[in-house]
Order: structure tokens, then C-alpha cells, then sequence
């Protein structure tokens, strides 16, 4: 058991990482929640969850990684849990009211960014993001699960279905 | 659009995102801690009042019933029924606390997909539709033959008691079904689409 002492200084330890890394929480919730407080319920969610698993993270140079895994499976834990998204590949005109593009005050190319990825499945937002952050395919392996191969692969296809959704939204206007 | 543009466009993104400072972060970790106890707590205590509850009533009724060997063995199986499932809730609910997210996306996956199934589609995950009726009659003689003051044998004798117990049978059939038939479906549903995220996850190449 963990004494006050240690545990104060745990916990000042994951504050300060979770400090320097909140941008990876805020850009998974951007990517997988529409509404404002879905996007906070999940923040709060994932900040839980990290701190739950803290304390057995091992590798202390694979933080990045270890946030994506658990925001993204957090996320989509919470997807699976409100049921209100379904797992399929979504039509562009189906994207309606986005809260974070008015909250950010995003020009128009990224209001259209943030539609098309809206737009791809729950398995293809998150590569995306991470080729978007453009982290190493190893990186990427990592947290998806996949092989090195596999991710070339996956990231192909999910530009290819980004360009179209793109090319749908452009359209459109 | 080129992927350089998209990765530039998306920096944009980034570079608006407002960030909180250590003390929101302590915050927001400290409240949803607390409402995570609490929620634990209720669910723990309620399950523990209900079961002990019952053991208690079923204890206590059997010791008021002492020559009536029929009452005493119907009220010690139930016993016995009630301490399995309290022990057995116990440890689910544990392991619901324990769900593991520190996994690459596929892992976990894996591993919800293979506990959900384990509740949903295993070999025990049909027994509620046999134990619920045995519990449910055993219940309600329970409680029945005790408030009719008179011996087990007696009151099953009676017509009036027969037909009382089998419309609150029937009722008390009716809402377990409805109530579990709704949460597995729910989870069935749940068990659907984490199942299609994993075969598109593994269906790549």
C-alpha cells in the first residue's frame, strides 16, 4: 500500500504529464465527440482512466503513446456505452451542427478537416489523428495494434476516404 | 488536397485548442474520482443490502419455523442462492472497476469483446432463464408461508394460497424477464459493435 507521501508525489508526477500532454485528450475528443459536454464527460473520463493506470506504466519514453491508447479506447468506450454512434462508413451530408468550430473559431479549410474526419469510421478517425500528428508508423503500430505493414495500408485508405469526403463536402458548398 | 496541406491544416486545428492549467487538470481528476467512489459505493451497498436482506429475512424466518423441515429446507437453499450470487456480484463488479485501458486499441478490443461474450454467449449465460422461476417460487413461498402462520404443507394445500402465489409468479416472471431481456440486448448491442471496430481492425491487409 501506498503511503500519503508517495502518493501526493504520484499524483504531482501525472499532473505534470498530463499537463504537457492534454493536447493528445483534446484532440481525441475533438475527433470523436461533436457536443461540448460529451467532449467534457470524456475528458474527465480519459484524465480518470490514465490516472487509474499510472502507476503500472512502465515505459516512461512511450507516455504519447500510452495517452493516445487510453484516450482512443476510453472514447470509444463511451461511444459503445451511449450507443448513439454506429459503427459505418457515414455519408457527408449527414454531418449537422459541430459545437467545436464554433468554439474554436476555425477557418473554413479546417471547419472541412474536421467534417471529413467526422465522417470516417471509429477506426479510421483515429489513424488519421495519427498521421495528422504524423507520428511514425511504429508509433502508430503501437497504439492501433496493428503491424508496420498494416498501418501503410490503413493510412492509404483512410486519406483516400478523407479526400472523398473532402471532395463530397467541396461540392456541396 | 495534398497530405501536407491537410497536416498543416490540422495544426491549425491544434494551435486554437485551449489548454487548462494543472489545477483544472487536479480538479476535474479529483471530482471524477470522487463520483466514480460514490457510483461504486451505491452499487456495492445496494447489492449488499438487498442480498443481506434477504439472508437476514430467510434466517430469521427459519428460525421461527423450526419443526416445519419442509420451510427450513426451501429458506436454506435460497440462503445458500442468495450468498453464490452476492459473492458472484461482487466480483463482477470488481472487474468492471478493473476494465483495463492502457492497451494498444486491438487489445482492448480483444479483451472486451472476450468478456462480453464470456456474460452474453457462454456456457452459464442462458442459467437465468432456469434460475429465476426457482427463485422466484422459492421467494414467494417463502415469504408467503410465514405471514400465513401456518405450516409449509397447509398453505400449498390451499387453493387460495396456489392461486395468489401464481399470479405473483407470474408477475414477478414477467418483470425479471422484461428488465434482464432489455439489459442484454442492450449488451448484445454493445458486444455487435465492438465485435465490426475489431473485424475491420482485423480485416486490413
Amino acid at each position: 500500500m501506498r503511503n500519503k507521501l508517495d502518493m501526493k508525489s504520484l499524483k504531482e508526477e501525472f499532473l505534470e504529464i498530463l499537463s504537457n500532454y492534454q493536447g493528445i485528450l483534446h484532440k481525441v475528443n475533438i475527433i470523436y465527440f461533436r457536443n461540448t459536454s460529451d467532449r467534457e464527460d470524456n475528458f474527465q473520463e480519459i484524465i480518470y482512466q490514465l490516472w487509474k493506470s499510472f502507476p503500472r506504466l512502465q515505459n516512461k519514453n512511450s507516455i504519447g503513446s500510452w495517452i493516445y491508447a487510453v484516450s482512443i479506447n476510453t472514447s470509444i468506450s463511451k461511444i459503445k456505452k451511449e450507443s448513439r454512434i454506429e459503427y459505418r462508413e457515414k455519408l457527408p451530408e449527414s454531418i449537422d451542427k459541430i459545437d467545436i468550430i464554433e468554439e474554436l473559431s476555425l477557418n473554413e479549410a479546417s471547419q472541412m478537416l474536421l467534417k471529413a474526419i467526422y465522417n470516417l469510421n471509429e477506426i479510421d478517425k483515429p489513424i488519421m489523428l495519427l498521421y495528422l500528428e504524423e507520428k511514425s508508423y511504429e508509433e502508430i503500430a503501437e497504439i492501433i495494434g496493428i503491424s508496420k505493414s498494416n498501418v501503410g495500408v490503413r493510412i492509404n485508405r483512410a486519406k483516400e476516404l478523407l479526400k472523398q469526403n473532402l471532395n463530397h463536402l467541396n461540392h456541396g458548398n | 488536397m495534398e497530405t501536407n496541406e491537410l497536416q498543416n491544416i490540422w495544426k491549425n486545428i491544434d494551435s486554437e485548442i485551449s489548454l487548462k492549467t494543472t489545477e483544472e487538470l487536479n480538479q476535474l481528476l479529483t471530482i471524477k474520482t470522487r463520483k466514480t467512489i460514490n457510483k461504486f459505493l451505491f452499487i456495492f451497498i445496494i447489492d449488499v443490502i438487498v442480498c443481506v436482506g434477504l439472508i437476514v429475512f430467510l434466517i430469521l424466518t427459519a428460525l421461527n419455523r423450526q419443526s416445519d423441515i419442509i420451510y427450513l429446507i426451501n429458506n436454506s437453499i435460497l440462503c445458500l442462492i442468495t450468498l453464490t450470487a452476492l459473492i458472484i456480484s461482487l466480483l463482477s463488479i470488481n472487474k468492471l472497476q478493473n476494465n483495463k485501458y492502457n492497451l494498444s486499441l486491438k487489445d482492448w478490443l480483444e479483451q472486451r469483446i472476450k468478456l462480453l461474450s464470456r456474460w452474453l454467449l457462454g456456457k452459464y449465460s442462458k442459467f437465468y432463464i432456469v434460475l429465476i422461476p426457482i427463485l422466484l417460487v422459492m421467494i414467494n413461498l417463502s415469504i408467503h408461508v410465514y405471514f400465513e402462520y401456518r405450516p409449509f404443507l397447509e398453505v400449498m394445500k390451499n387453493g387460495e394460497s396456489i392461486y395468489g402465489l401464481t399470479i405473483g409468479f407470474l408477475i414477478g416472471l414477467f418483470v425479471s424477464y422484461f428488465a434482464i431481456s432489455k439489459i442484454r440486448k442492450y449488451q448484445i448491442r454493445n458486444l455487435e459493435f465492438l465485435k465490426g471496430l475489431y473485424s475491420h481492425l482485423d480485416n486490413m491487409h
